[in-house]
């Protein structure tokens, strides 16, 4: 069975149709990239499954348990939606750090948030040590993406591929089940987006799920385990790197994969 | 001129620049958290709250203070038969409602230049809408309104001499009474030494506060 599993996917702003039933499954583990031209959806898609757009229709399941069900409404309310917002990370495109965090607080306020939560919850004071822990493992995971040195420092004063990095951090420190990219080195400097799909790379070595829309076709086919090529709101060809970079099917596919190539 | 009468001339006009400091600091202290309101009022989903507090604003923002301050001290005995005896009373009232509408007007702009993705960010951490509020987008608010909210308070300084027009005795009208009992102009024109010592010294509290956010960009 696999882990996530989406089915007749939609979503509409007003009369415009931009996702028109996606279904698509992902293994434990798997990297799956998801590429195609600019208004192919692919975004819209990403951000769905993280609920900062609402669908219209279909079904998000993930691990035997459904997430989301257009028809049913209770999947939909606020709380329910926060709490499942948390089997996703996201790293944005644009990198969105707290500005006035350091790399250190911008990792650890999620997880120590959630603490006060249970806290408050279980009508105790947030615990000194959970929160000692948070801190700990947020410099762990600094380490892990190359950043220790940079613990204390505030956003401003990093690079962006530095930047990225420490929203990957943050976006890890919550233990997603899977780990969505939009576009992470669109925003990037060319000589700045190695050091990111580096640390993605890492990441695919010790088997964290990811969903990587991306524009970076040399990353598409290398790391991933799976590629969909979306056109129009549509899955147009799905499949490994292998089948859908050198042996496309659609036409479509075909006409991107080449005018990627010569790029 | 730095004779005895020069120092009771000080001590009267410090009685009517009390009255000023207190009318200042009760106004600010209500109308900053009171605009917040006003503001969460002029940015809601619910239209007919949004219609209404916008509404009220153009109201507040649209008449003088002075006239506002007449109407809360004259109307509820003219409409009701319930005069106002107290006169400072009515004039923090009208102050408090005037700035609030002010302040809400520049929260709003605070507010709206925050990026999406800042909010979006905290959305997918999991955080609640009053998380994301409190923990993350405040502060950078705050640092972004400084500017403009210095300009208010430093007018609010000067605004709180339109409290003499319900008779009410701050530091000008203080000021008048001794030209009339005396017949000397120069304390009047003395006041705005008060004006100009007090906003220096808010002037200074603005740009340590500026300089504490300094540490951060965004």
């Amino acid at each position: 069975m696999a882990m996530l599993q989406v089915s007749g996917l939609t979503k509409k702003y007003g009369a415009l149709d931009v996702l028109k039933g996606i279904d698509f499954t992902l293994d434990k583990g798997q990297v799956l990239s998801i590429i195609g031209s600019s208004g192919s959806g692919k975004t819209t898609l990403l951000r769905c499954l993280n609920f900062l757009e609402k669908p219209n229709g279909g079904k998000i399941t993930l691990n035997d348990g459904i997430l989301f069900d257009a028809t049913d409404a209770k999947t939909a309310t606020s709380d329910e939606i926060r709490q499942k917002r948390l089997h996703f990370g996201l790293v944005f495109q644009s990198f969105n750090l707290f500005p006035q965090y350091t790399v250190l607080e911008n990792v650890t306020l999620a997880m120590d948030l959630q603490e006060k939560d249970r806290a408050k919850q279980q009508k105790r004071k947030p615990s000194k040590e959970a929160i000692q822990n948070n801190r700990k493992k947020a410099r762990q995971i600094l380490k892990d993406v190359g950043l220790e040195q940079k613990a204390d420092s505030y956003p401003f004063q990093l690079s962006g591929g530095q930047q990225q990095r420490v929203a990957i951090a943050r976006a890890l420190a919550l233990e997603p089940d899977i780990l969505c990219f939009d576009e992470p080195t669109s925003a990037l400097d060319p000589e700045l987006t190695g050091e990111v799909l580096r640390v993605m790379k890492e990441l695919r070595e010790r088997h964290t799920t990811m969903i990587v829309v991306t524009h970076e076709m040399d990353f598409a086919y290398n790391v991933s385990d799976k590629v969909i090529f979306m056109a129009n709101g549509k899955i147009e060809e799905e499949g490994t790197p292998q089948q859908v970079f050198d042996t496309p099917k659609s036409e479509l596919t075909k006409a991107f994969v080449n005018k990627s190539k010569n790029l | 001129m730095f004779d005895g009468a020069f120092w009771s001339i000080n001590l009267e006009l410090l009685r009517g620049f009390a009255n000023t400091c207190l009318l200042f600091v009760v106004t600010l202290v209500a109308s900053l958290p009171l605009g917040l309101v006003v503001c969460f009022g002029s940015m809601s989903k619910l239209t007919p709250l949004r219609v209404l507090t916008r509404l009220f604003i153009w109201v507040i923002r649209g008449t003088p203070l002075m006239l506002q301050v007449m109407i809360v001290f004259y109307l509820p005995g003219l409409a009701f038969g319930m005069p106002i005896e107290n006169r400072m009373g009515a004039v923090m009232i009208a102050f408090i409602i005037n700035y609030a509408a002010y302040f809400s007007e520049i929260y709003r702009g605070g507010i709206e230049s925050i990026p999406k993705g800042q909010y979006e960010a905290g959305q997918v951490l999991g955080m609640t809408d009053s998380q994301i509020f409190f923990k993350i987008v405040l502060l950078q608010v705050v640092k972004r309104i400084l500017a403009p909210l210095s300009n208010e308070v430093i007018t609010l300084v000067k605004d709180t001499s339109l409290a003499r027009v319900i008779a009410v005795g701050e530091l000008i009208r203080a000021a008048q009474d001794i030209v009339a009992q005396q017949a000397i102009i120069w304390p009047l024109f003395y006041t705005g030494v008060f004006y100009l010592v007090f906003n220096g010294l808010l002037t200074l509290a603005f740009g340590a506060m500026e300089k504490k956010l300094n540490y951060f960009r965004g």
